[in-house]
């Protein structure tokens, strides 16, 4: 795989420790941002490829996060994959306007469906 | 009562527990997902020895914090004020023995937990042992959520209101609450159910909701003060007139 760079927004730091070993596994590299206001200063200072987002964040929300992407043409190009335990009040239709690509459900994914899933928005 | 009756009051009961079973289920929702995300890993086998062991460690931390909330609803549910004994308990040794319980989980998430206390302190006061206990774990449990990384949560103990009252609160230093929610803060607490904290979204209010509940049936009252740098959730309890009889 590419030697793209995934950014992980999750505060859960063991639940994202485990995404940064199954991505790293398959060749990312990862950097994690544990809220919105981190993962806004990282994408300012190092290009991302694709961005692996929380919705229930300490501070700000994720959708914070993917206004402040959208406010830019560089950063609202960049796919967002949506990893949540909200799924089923979610709809990737109302989304995809905030630049969300994919969402995944946090308690029916296998470690495996997240390379899937960043592989298959990258292309 | 007739079957018909049965059946309303059945549905009566379940209208009134609906938030807390939601919010139960919600606030379950997360260790579970980690639970399960950390298993399927050791099943595909392909992590090293270390990472094996690291990924056991805190599986088996986050199953007893979901089965400490797990207990506490219980125990929520069969509240009644006057089933609880209250007795003389001494705040300080109580704390230590609750740093010494927590200290394992707080330095396996990078994080240290201390108890400030000054000696002059007096820290005799009076509750229900086992209620209060968990009241302060599970202020620290959230506050160990929020703590940011290589910080300490405090667990302190003051006297207030010219020593009448005993304060024990449990500081972290990490995001600070927003003031709207420490207003709504207010009414949640008293709140017949628990709801989110808009500013710490994945405390669901449901064991802030718990520990009021807690606190109520021993007297006590849950309060918090917000930081520049993070916030204190603290228990006031009446001081043991005990040690001023002597």
């Amino acid at each position: 795989m590419k030697n793209w760079t995934v950014l992980v927004v999750e505060d859960d730091h063991w639940l994202a420790q485990q995404f940064q070993r199954i991505l790293e596994k398959a060749g990312l590299s990862v950097i994690l941002a544990r809220n919105a206001h981190d993962a806004i200063d990282i994408i300012d200072e190092t290009p991302i490829d694709v961005i692996v987002l929380d919705i229930l964040l300490t501070g700000s929300t994720a959708f914070a996060l993917l206004h402040e992407l959208q406010s830019y043409g560089d950063t609202g190009n960049i796919p967002v994959i949506l990893c949540t335990n909200l799924s089923d009040e979610l709809s990737i239709k109302d989304l995809r306007p905030y630049g969300v690509d994919l969402i995944m459900d946090k308690t029916k994914m296998k470690p495996s469906d997240l390379i899937t899933a960043v592989s298959g928005v990258l292309g | 009562m007739s079957a018909e009756g049965k059946h309303e009051d059945i549905d009566e009961l379940s209208a009134q527990n609906l938030p807390s079973v939601i919010s139960a289920a919600q606030e379950l929702r997360s260790p579970l997902a980690l639970i399960r995300q950390l298993s399927l890993s050791l099943e595909d086998g392909e992590n090293t020895g270390e990472e094996q062991k690291l990924m056991l460690r805190q599986i088996s931390l986050t199953s007893e914090k979901a089965l400490r909330l797990t207990d506490d609803l219980t125990k929520s549910a069969k509240l009644k004020k006057g089933l609880f004994e209250l007795e003389p308990i001494n705040a300080r040794q109580l704390c230590e023995d609750i740093v010494s319980e927590l200290t394992p989980v707080f330095l396996a998430h990078e994080r240290n937990v201390k108890l400030i206390s000054p000696r002059k302190t007096s820290s005799l006061l009076v509750a229900n042992r086992d209620l209060l206990k968990r009241i302060l774990i599970s202020l620290s449990d959230n506050a160990l959520h929020y703590a940011n990384k290589d910080s300490s949560v405090e667990i302190q103990i003051h006297t207030i209101n010219k020593g009448k009252i005993v304060r024990l609160g449990v500081r972290d230093y990490g995001p600070a609450l927003h003031k709207s929610t420490i207003k709504s803060l207010g009414k949640k607490i008293t709140n017949s159910s628990p709801t989110m904290i808009n500013a710490r979204p994945r405390s669901s209010g449901l064991s802030l909701y718990i520990a009021s509940q807690f606190a109520d049936v021993i007297n006590g009252e849950i309060g918090v003060t917000r930081h520049r740098n993070g916030s204190t959730f603290y228990i006031d309890l009446h001081a043991s007139r005990q040690l001023s009889l002597i």
